[in-house]
């Protein structure tokens, strides 16, 4: 589920240097060029779409589990539609959700880690007591139940909560919700070690308001952790929308993801099995370039990596 | 044997609990007193013989209150015995239909009971039933499940507990609950039950020393489980998806029998006919001439699940073939759309002359495979005569729990009703039973459907029991249903059995009524 | 040691109690309340039935004072009934909470098992290709969907080569020892998610521990690497592993969800599942607040195993952490 990776909050190091660790990461150079590569062909995908001359929604029941040929790349589903275009459409939802989710997370994680780390007392004891409590539950289940409670209680306008892009809504928003753990934990520890630091001090001596030197002073000083913890929380992500997908729960068709894609596949598991085998391996790819990305990054930002 | 189905089910009580997984089991373990078999005849299972008029066994009869009914004699069958060895009486049967009528007893057919003025025992083997209502189908009494006096009493005698107090929920392994060929000797919930031969069963001894139920929910599991040599034999009446089974038979088919049998799902879209869109018959008449329902049929079930023209099925006594068809016709559903005015058609979507566009919403059910891919192949073809159709879809508890049943769905609802034969369609085509807030949302005529024909041909086909009457209106029914079209009819669902080589004797039936009602005939080889 | 038991115990009832309050505001919002569903399936109710019998189970109150009302009763030591399986709740869950614990705790042994040698191997030959492949595996490990390497599994060992059931839970009635064979596909498929953490973990936290200066004094004494290693490090290195494992407990529990769906395992997990989407909410609720316990008692166990690792450690200091 979530991968624990030993994140270490740092100073940030100067950029040159940066670059330098980061070239010396082979794995995280290739994932790069992968993840860019994706992204691109998912944001590409109408174009593609019109190139190839295929419709990536007309259902063509003569040209069911089609094989790979020169307009099908990589054959046709069980409606004959372009398995090739869905995922790249499926890719843009799938990361999309991933980047929005995970950005979202990283919102909320960073004003309470700041908040914890800079105001110290009672505030941090709270929040981060009740971080330590979120990180322990089984969520899970709990991503359930949000996925199931109905929108329309919650007092959200009926053509929001009904609409075909409500589940992709949902999906953002839990995941935000119950994802900002890490950050949250990564931004307090980094904050703590630049709040006694003197240009702090200084802001504080000059009278300055405490959000002025949390926004100016201390956020551009928290950076690299959170730019780590996001990238891999991409991953977590996109893997997250297939389980919840899995578990019905995720994005509704007719809105491709990966996730759903592998999902609905996965019965069909021994009739077409490389409609189960391309979503599932786009998906591992993709998060493990995620991992690799975010892992590389670390070792970039960490000034402590040489040694590692 | 191993027997896998893909639901456990919700309790055992025959007459509380209500799941196609626990008629599965009970058709081992009990017997109706009478059930349609595989040829879709009445027969009798616990009672010697079904009565007639010709008999003298159903006789006129009016209830005090002057209402027009039936008597009805029924002899209980020699040495049906409890599976601890106390004889089934009428005593009984009295008190099945006492806490039948218990409003807080939790029966959830209550219909049946309040309908059954009274039970008298002439002794202990002959009884009378006093209906205060005349139906064409009185001597069937299917679902009248008799239950166990001797042991139930006690937990009967505080009718709001007897939900949660009663023996099949707190003690399912007691064998006097069961009286059928096998009884349950063991349960762990959730994932097995256990059967073992009942030696007070009164017909030939089962050849199975043996069966367990093997729940397995996840169907591409179940099927891994079914290949392994876990499971024996994946049940139809609760098993894999068609489409799925289809794969199977070509992989596996010289290791396993995989039959077919049109079931009584029949698959269909109910329109919300208040719509303004949908009001106009053009429109409706439109789609289903734009729906390929037969490519739907081959391409996708292999012929295995016939195009439906209305909600009685083929194989129903009453079933004619005389009504009008919608064939697959794109060009003439665009002329229908044209004459309705539907005429700018604009990036590919069709406007009337108010510059609205043509869109309507269907919905499903959520994660049911199959029909999120019916759903997607008649929104590509709408598309294609300039129909948008939008999609969204819900969990099953949320649509039937609530959409449909409030009538909330905008446009289109598909989904699939499991009727009986010889079902007359009062509850889903009568005016009277539409739902509103007013009549506390009950009857399921959700599409809204109003037409005096329909409700007087329905009002007919209850009450005139000749054959001749019979016929007439159930074609007056299936034809203005097929002419007015309040749901688009879409197909009869198939069920898959898949089993093996060795085990003979099996026979779907196609209707509600499990195969398993027969086990006594399976063998092996 | 008194005084730590008593805190904690109050940390676990703190949480539970306000799980409780979220999961029961949570499950109000979900749609179709039980009365909805009874009258849906029942024609013969009327409206009037429907506001009889929610006044008589107490759905017309307020959420709020409908959660004091199942305080109340819950605290009494009545956790109700389940909808679906017309029982009471516990007699429904204990069986399977066995089930589940059997689960976590045999892949929490064989991740803990399988990833401290591979931590350490890779702690003491960094940047080798070996240090890579276990890198690579790790991170593949995380980075596959956890249900889709239950198919394969299930495809590769049940259906192609037969070894092992594709699911279910073996005979009734059998021991622990003859159910093994079905567990060994569930508790692969969970080891696989939490290993890579762990190895992670471990690596990191060995080369580490082996820069410390003991170590090096440790090697100037003429030590052998093994001994080093094994001897001084690994013992140091658990430390920071048992806080890892301990926050963990959650997304291994949120994996045996999955697995159990994924193998027909009738663990906690798939009950909690299956009765939030029946609208079994006693059952959810109930479910939800067990499965806390549970990991909350697992992160306690391991805050133990911490301070019974660390001799420098007392409880004392862990009541002031």
């Amino acid at each position: 589920m979530s991968s624990i990776a030993p994140l270490t909050g740092a100073a940030q190091s100067e950029p040159p240097l940066f670059w330098l660790r980061l070239r010396r990461s082979r794995a995280a150079l290739v994932s790069a060029v992968i993840l860019i590569i994706i992204t691109s062909l998912a944001l590409l995908a109408p174009v593609i779409e019109f190139l190839l001359g295929v419709d990536a929604t007309r259902v063509d029941l003569f040209n069911q589990y089609a094989a790979p040929d020169s307009t099908h790349w990589l054959g046709t589903d069980e409606a004959g539609r372009d398995v090739f275009v869905r995922l790249l459409y499926g890719g843009r939802i799938s990361l999309l959700v991933g980047l929005v989710a995970a950005l979202g997370a990283a919102v909320i994680g960073t004003t309470i880690g700041l908040f914890a780390g800079y105001h110290g007392g009672w505030l941090d004891t709270v929040l981060m007591r009740t971080t330590d409590g979120v990180i322990a539950l089984p969520l899970l289940p709990l991503l359930i139940v949000l996925a199931a409670i109905d929108l329309s209680k919650l007092g959200i306008p009926e053509a929001i909560a009904n609409s075909e892009m409500a589940s992709l809504y949902r999906i953002v928003f839990i995941i935000a919700i119950v994802g900002w753990t890490t950050v949250a934990r990564l931004v307090r520890a980094a904050t703590l070690s630049v709040r006694t630091r003197e240009f702090v001090r200084a802001a504080e001596a000059m009278g300055a308001s405490s959000a002025k030197i949390m926004l100016r002073h201390i956020l551009p000083n928290v950076v690299s952790p959170i730019i780590v913890a996001t990238t891999l929380s991409i991953g977590v992500v996109i893997l997250l929308e297939s389980v919840l997908s899995f578990l019905g729960l995720g994005i509704q068709p007719p809105i491709p993801s990966w996730g759903n894609m592998l999902t609905n596949a996965q019965e069909l598991a021994t009739r077409a099995p490389a409609l189960a085998i391309w979503p599932g391996t786009v998906i591992f790819v993709t998060v493990m370039a995620f991992n690799f990305l975010g892992d590389g990054l670390q070792d970039a930002l960490d000034p402590r990596s040489v040694r590692r | 044997m191993v027997i896998g189905i893909s639901q456990f089910p919700q309790g055992f009580h025959p007459n509380i609990a209500s799941h196609v997984a626990l008629s599965l089991i009970h058709g081992m373990t009990r017997r109706p007193f009478t059930v349609y078999d595989a040829e879709w005849q009445l027969i009798c299972q616990l009672c010697t013989t079904v009565p007639t008029r010709e008999a003298g066994t159903i006789r006129d009869w009016t209830t005090p209150d002057g209402k027009d009914g039936f008597a009805v004699d029924y002899t209980i069958r020699d040495g049906a015995t409890w599976g601890d060895g106390t004889p089934i009486t009428t005593k009984d049967v009295q008190f099945t239909w006492a806490i039948g009528r218990e409003e807080t007893s939790g029966v959830n057919n209550q219909e049946l009971y309040r309908r059954m003025e009274k039970i008298e025992a002439q002794d202990a083997h002959n009884f009378t039933i006093f209906w205060n209502k005349r139906t064409c189908d009185v001597a069937a009494i299917n679902d009248f499940e008799v239950v166990p006096a001797h042991l139930e009493a006690d937990a009967a005698s505080d009718p709001s507990v007897y939900r949660s107090r009663n023996a099949y929920d707190t003690d399912p392994t007691q064998p006097g609950l069961y009286f059928g060929p096998y009884r349950i000797t063991h349960v762990e919930p959730g994932a097995t039950v256990v059967l073992e031969p009942n030696p007070t069963w009164w017909g030939t001894a089962p050849f199975f020393r043996k069966i367990t139920i093997r729940t397995v929910e996840n169907t591409a599991a179940l099927e891994a489980n079914l290949l392994s040599g876990e499971i024996d034999y994946i049940a139809g009446e609760d098993g894999i998806s068609l489409d799925q089974a289809l794969t199977f038979e070509k992989r596996h088919g010289e290791r396993f029998n995989v039959v077919f049998k049109p079931g009584l799902f029949y698959e269909h879209i109910d329109l919300r006919l208040d719509n303004p869109v949908l009001e106009d018959i053009r429109v409706r008449q439109a789609m289903l001439h734009a729906i390929d329902r037969n490519s739907i049929s081959v391409r996708l079930f292999e012929g295995k699940q016939p195009v439906a023209d209305t909600s009685v099925h083929p194989l129903d006594q009453y079933h004619v073939d005389d009504v009008r068809k919608y064939p697959f016709d794109p060009a003439l559903a665009a002329t229908l759309l044209d004459e309705a005015g539907w005429t700018d058609i604009r990036k590919g979507i069709r406007h009337n002359a108010a510059g609205e566009p043509l869109l309507l919403e269907i919905m499903t059910t959520a994660g049911n495979r199959v029909r999120e891919l019916v759903e997607q192949v008649i929104q590509s073809n709408l598309r294609e005569i300039g129909i948008d159709l939008r999609i969204r879809n819900q969990p099953a508890r949320v649509l039937f729990g609530q959409t449909i049943r409030q009538r909330q769905f905008t446009g289109m609802a598909m989904f699939a009703w499991f009727s009986s034969p010889r079902n007359v369609p009062r509850t889903t085509l009568h005016s009277s039973m539409i739902p509103t807030v007013g009549n506390g949302w009950s009857g399921q005529n959700y599409t809204g459907y109003r037409s005096d024909v329909m409700d007087t041909a329905i009002d007919r086909v209850e009450v005139g029991c000749s054959e001749e009457d019979q016929t007439r209106h159930w074609t007056t029914i299936q034809q203005t249903y097929a002419q007015d079209l309040p749901v688009l009819p879409l197909y009869f669902r198939a069920n898959a059995f898949i089993m093996p080589k060795w085990l003979k004797g099996v026979t779907p039936t196609g209707h509600q009524y499990p195969s398993t009602l027969w086990v006594e005939n399976w063998t092996a080889e | 040691m008194l005084a730590f038991l008593t805190r904690r115990v109050l940390g676990m009832t703190i949480v539970l109690a306000v799980m409780s309050f979220v999961v029961f505001m949570l499950i109000g919002l979900m749609p179709g309340d039980p009365i909805d569903i009874m009258i849906a399936s029942n024609p013969e109710l009327t409206p009037a039935d429907g506001e009889r019998l929610k006044r008589l189970h107490g759905l017309d109150l307020p959420l709020w004072e409908r959660y004091r009302n199942w305080l109340g009763v819950a605290l009494s030591g009545d956790l109700g009934f389940s909808r679906t399986y017309n029982r009471p709740v516990l007699d429904i869950l204990l069986p399977r909470l066995g089930n589940t614990v059997i689960l976590l705790g045999l892949s929490s042994l064989a991740a803990i098992a399988i990833a401290i040698p591979l931590g350490v191997i890779a702690a003491t030959r960094p940047q080798s290709p070996v240090d890579g492949a276990i890198n690579l595996f790790c991170f593949a490990g995380i980075s596959v969907p956890p249900f889709w390497l239950a198919l394969i599994f299930i495809l590769l060992f049940a259906v192609t080569l037969g070894w092992l059931p594709a699911g279910g839970m073996g005979a009734p009635d059998a021991c622990l020892f003859a159910r093994l064979e079905f567990l060994v596909l569930p508790v692969a498929t969970l080891t696989i998610a939490s290993l890579a953490g762990y190895t992670r973990f471990a690596r990191s936290a060995m080369i580490e521990v082996l820069r410390q200066d003991y170590i090096r004094t440790a090697r100037a004494k003429g030590l052998g690497p093994a001994r080093t290693v094994f001897g001084h490090g690994l013992r140091n290195a658990m430390l920071p592993l048992t806080t890892i494992i301990a926050l963990d407990f959650g997304s291994l529990f949120s994996g045996a969800l999955i697995t159990e769906t994924m193998f027909g395992y009738l663990g906690m997990g798939k009950l909690i599942y299956d009765s939030i989407l029946g609208n079994d909410f006693n059952l959810a609720l109930v479910g939800l607040l067990l499965a806390t316990l549970v990991v909350l008692i697992g992160n306690f166990l391991a805050d133990i195993a911490y301070a019974v690792l660390d001799p420098r450690i007392s409880f004392r200091a862990l009541e002031a952490a």
